[in-house]
């Protein structure tokens, strides 16, 4: 135990470590980097043009002399890839590539190096989220402090009463095939995909405001203007857009809608592809991975992705250039291998075939990836995850007298006392989490410290009293309390998809002996997740283990502090009524009781355009769960490991990997580079 | 003959009917359908989908209609047109994703078959004919290891001491730049210097069964009259017994054959999950646990087809080759 604690804190501290390492090297990246020695970002410049072919090896050449030559040329370089192709008159050159005014993006660790192959995993088909979130570029994205910056559009502006959202795009920004994209293409999309109700079936809540849903209005005053005006404030927008495109290429996508081709041909089309009508084929085509569609991602696919290896391939339209003009991607290539299980994949992490990957790699493995990687050549940088290990008793279960219990404070703040936090930490998690409530992460722009710490002492002597005075101060014979009717004893189930033998099972039921240890008696049942989430949707669960995330951004994804996200059923059939007061399982909530508070609040920062005020408010949800405790957090803030080969830069550890963010792709990927790429080309 | 023959293939067709019925209502059974696996994949990539996308869905996937009718589409779309449907998971007609891994997948379990018999009728032949000795021990032993061991547990740990030992990692079928290669000489090249380890693997546990039942047969069979006069007649030992006995004690694997030819498009299940392998065996697999349907029933039924072709051709070799075996009465 004690060389556990040791080893835990070095690696608390590595975190915190990294943590500050990040953001000293954003810092540097914003203020142009004053102390960074010129040599190191100089052998990258050279693209002299007709050089041949071998340019990037050229050392002697001085580097001075090569910017100075092609800037009557070119103002921007690329990739020796694409220099050759645009020398084979093949492609345009890249300053004709690149829009007037480019995103200027520099990673952590400075100007890149072109080339090399990124390898990394994934299962196939249903898990393209990974690739996805690799090339997904919205309207904006997050700067690495998660403030907001313009991406695709150039520039955002909202209106006072925030209804009205006008975005100026990138002049002569193009797609990947070489058209310009232009409010053309927008239009195209809100006319023909977003208002057409066959494609369109049920309104997205980004794109509307209301209850039923209103579709925004979109206007175009230019080709680089598109202005779009909501019934309801919207104040969250520009949040909401960060993975989001409303648009897509007219030109490929017309082919295969109904209006704009023959009816006929296309309803064949459908048929011979296994579809029923024409909007399936559609909707298949306006995805991403279809090879060919036009994108506007750094990487775009070359193969399909129920390929066994998946591959996508630099953009040569890519509009984004580092600090020094060069264009990006730095990485030629990405390939996704598919794999069947946990094992197969990381015995392909210890033979060092992942270059750089989060996403399937668990922590459960910390030792065995740690031990190997001398061998494999890489290393697991740490990231923190925004996962909480935490247990939802239902406020709604239907047994009335579990119901009274959980819907009482007093038995809610007892539970949350008798379990021994640091215990639970080390037990399972060899001491890398941190004791914490449900709440926002301490990076968070939303953390609030009274909310975190709220009742995670551990004081079960207080929580026996706090049992007792709630009225269930008579026990049996073997010391369990009973009911205040004097039935019982006490007992409830505890419903979550984590199977034996993996950590969460074993955190759910040492606090199980926790809550015996105060006379309560619980167990656990490890349930199939879709039988879990029948249950809960039908609200016949007592109580659930099934943790806490979407702790970084709470503001643009609030579902579980409102308790409206019932797969985290503290409060499941108020939640449904939240979600459709028509649900047969919905509840109201009792008149006056803290949820409808909540989401009073919510309804007032949904339309709040001023952004101290929405902080304002979403402290007073936060100070209402800290006093109320509707779910008991135990530990949050675990590590979260990402493999990163040796010699590939650009990456951080002590940021987040959460959803919102696209987990390792915070940091902008393409803004990743092999130190080496001549020992990476695969 | 024929006319047997004829009696049994009309005879599949309502075997195949019920069978189609079964695996069709079966896969229904599970709580859930497709969709609530995808969505909650979609909630879990932080997608948040409201009871109206969801009935959108549910449209689009057909779902929403009663099972009899998701069952007619889909067995009307293979008797009419050869379609077996389309997958939910993987977004593509089913035909495009089974044709490829089959090809792959038989070729592994025919390449074992014909090992571990290459291995097993020669030793379970000298360990009946030698009964007791030490080398007949000795196989016995490693026969019963050979069952013993899980085939997967072999594939973990061949992966285990590829990796710590020669550090190089043996799960796939093919080296990186050849998975998407065209076919050439190199690609074939490249999985034969793989191949050998899942064949190896599986036809241990398959040589040791073979090696059991035919020594117990043979055994049975040695000591049988007709033996004994035809050794007393002075035909040579090994030409008695590999022309009589042996002969006999092969009729249970004649007889398995129906099994055999299903187990050959998805007996490796198991060993291709931990080795990662692009054949049938996964790809059935992750279709029953995220109930694709269509995927997972046209698997189902393709592979009582074949076992319903395999029992007919069990049958018939079973006749060929044991003269005392009648068809009609």
């Amino acid at each position: 135990m004690k060389e556990n604690a040791g080893r835990s804190i070095s690696r608390r501290n590595f975190l915190r470590l990294s943590a500050v390492l990040g953001a000293s090297a954003g810092l540097a990246a914003c203020g142009g980097a004053p102390s960074a020695p010129a040599p190191t970002a100089a052998p990258v410049a050279p693209t002299a043009p007709p050089a041949p072919t071998v340019a990037p090896v050229a050392t002697a050449a001085p580097p001075q002399a090569a910017t100075a030559v092609p800037a009557a040329v070119s103002t921007f370089n690329e990739a020796p890839m694409l220099a050759e192709l645009v020398k084979q008159g093949k492609l345009p050159p890249v300053d004709q590539r690149l829009p007037k005014n480019p995103v200027v993006l520099t990673g952590m660790d400075g100007v890149g190096k072109y080339g090399g192959t990124m390898r990394r995993g994934y299962r196939g088909f249903s898990d393209r989220w990974g690739p996805t979130k690799i090339q997904n570029e919205g309207l904006t994205w997050y700067n690495p402090d998660f403030s907001l910056r313009a991406n695709i559009v150039e520039s955002w502006e909202v209106s006072s009463d925030a209804r009205q959202w006008t975005f100026k795009l990138r002049e002569g920004m193009k797609w990947s095939d070489g058209t310009e994209l232009t409010t053309d293409d927008w239009k195209w999309w809100y006319e023909n995909v977003l208002l057409n109700n066959q494609i369109t079936t049920a309104l997205p809540a980004v794109w509307s405001t209301g209850s039923p849903r209103v579709a925004m209005k979109a206007e175009f005053p230019d080709r680089y203007t598109a202005v779009f005006t909501f019934q309801d404030p919207k104040p969250l927008f520009a949040y909401n857009v960060t993975r989001e495109q409303p648009f897509v290429h007219a030109g490929f996508m017309k082919q295969f809608h109904a209006d704009f081709t023959d009816p006929a041909k296309l309803e064949a089309d459908a048929k011979a592809a296994g579809f029923e009508t024409w909007v399936q084929l559609f909707n298949d085509k306006n995805w991403w991975w279809t090879v060919g569609r036009p994108s506007l991602g750094p990487w775009v696919p070359v193969n399909t992705m129920t390929e066994q290896l998946f591959i996508m391939e630099r953009n040569p339209y890519f509009w984004q250039v580092d600090e020094a003009g060069n264009q990006l991607p730095y990485i030629d290539k990405i390939t996704h291998l598919l794999f069947e299980t946990p094992d197969a994949f990381n015995t392909r992490i210890i033979a060092g075939e992942v270059d750089f990957q989060a996403r399937h790699v668990s922590i459960g493995d910390f030792t065995l990836l740690k031990e190997n990687e001398s061998r494999g050549g890489y290393q697991v940088v740490l990231g923190v995850s925004a996962n909480h290990v935490a247990f939802q008793p239902n406020h709604t279960a239907k047994n009335p007298k579990i119901r009274e219990f959980f819907q009482n404070r007093d038995v809610r703040i007892a539970l949350s006392l008798a379990i021994n936090r640091d215990e639970i930490n080390e037990l399972v998690f060899n001491g890398t989490a941190v004791p914490r409530q449900y709440s926002p992460l301490s990076m968070s722009p939303q953390y609030y410290e009274k909310l975190t710490k709220a009742y995670i002492e551990y004081d079960p002597v207080r929580a026996n009293q706090l049992l007792d005075q709630a009225g269930y101060d008579k026990k049996d014979a073997q010391g369990f309390r009973l009911w205040k009717d004097g039935s019982g004893p006490i007992s409830f189930i505890i419903e979550g998809t984590a199977q034996a033998g993996s950590p969460d099972e074993d955190a759910v039921q040492t606090m199980i002996k926790y809550f015996a240890d105060v006379g309560i008696k619980a167990t656990y049942k490890a349930q199939e997740r879709s039988l879990y989430t029948e249950r809960f949707q039908a609200n016949e669960i007592e109580a659930a283990f099934w943790g806490g995330d979407r702790t970084l951004l709470p503001m643009i994804a609030p579902w579980i502090f409102l308790g409206s996200q019932i797969d985290r059923p503290w409060a499941a059939a108020w939640g449904l009524y939240y979600n459709n007061p028509n649900d047969p399982n919905a509840e109201p909530p009792p008149e006056g009781h803290f949820i409808t508070k909540i989401w009073d609040i919510w309804k007032q920062i949904e339309v709040e355009p001023d952004e101290a005020k929405r902080n304002a408010l979403f402290r007073q949800i936060l100070d209402i769960w800290a006093e109320e405790l509707p779910m008991i957090g135990i530990l949050g803030e675990l590590p979260s490991p990402t493999i990163v080969k040796n010699g590939f830069k650009g990456f951080r550890g002590g940021f987040p990997n959460d959803d919102p963010t696209e987990d390792e792709n915070l940091l902008n990927t393409q803004t990743y580079y092999w130190d080496d790429p001549a020992r990476h080309t695969n | 003959m024929l006319q047997y023959i004829v009696r049994r293939v009309v005879l599949m067709i309502p075997t195949l009917f019920v069978i189609s019925l079964i695996s069709f209502a079966i896969i229904q059974l599970p709580p859930g359908d497709f969709l609530s696996s995808y969505v909650a994949q979609l909630r879990a990539e932080g997608d948040a989908i409201d009871a109206a996308q969801l009935a959108a869905l549910e449209e689009q996937y057909g779902l929403n209609q009663p099972v009899y009718v998701q069952y007619w589409k889909w067995i009307s779309g293979i008797l009419l047109r050869g379609d077996l449907g389309r997958s939910f998971e993987w977004g593509k007609p089913v035909s495009e994703l089974i044709w490829d891994r089959i090809g792959i997948t038989m070729l592994i379990s025919l390449l074992t078959i014909l090992l571990s018999w290459a291995i097993a009728i020669p030793a379970g032949v000298y360990a009946a004919t030698h009964q007791y000795s030490i080398p007949d021990y000795l196989m016995s032993f490693i026969s019963f290891l050979g069952l013993g061991t899980p085939s997967f547990m072999v594939a973990l740990v061949a992966l285990w001491v590829g990796l710590a030992f020669f550090g190089v990692n043996i799960s796939g079928l093919f080296s990186e730049q050849y998975i998407d290669a065209p076919w050439s000489v190199g690609k074939v090249l490249d999985m034969l210097s793989r191949i050998w380890l899942p064949v190896v693997v599986l036809a241990i546990d398959n040589t040791a069964s073979i090696i059991r039942t035919l020594r117990a047969n043979l055994l049975d069979e040695l000591n049988k009259p007709y033996v004994e006069t035809a050794r007393a007649k002075g035909v040579r030992e090994t030409v008695l017994i590999w022309k009589y006995p042996v002969r006999v004690a092969l009729n249970p694997f004649f007889s398995t054959v129906g099994w055999t030819l299903a187990a050959l498009v998805s007996g490796e299940t198991l060993v291709s999950v931990v080795l990662s392998y692009q054949t049938s065996g996964p790809l059935l697999l992750r279709a029953l646990t995220s109930q694709d349907m269509y995927l997972a029933g046209s698997f189902i039924l393709l592979l009582s087809t074949l076992t319903v072709i395999g029992t007919l051709i069990s049958d018939i070799l079973l006749a060929w080759v044991d003269p005392r075996i009648r068809l009609e009465e």
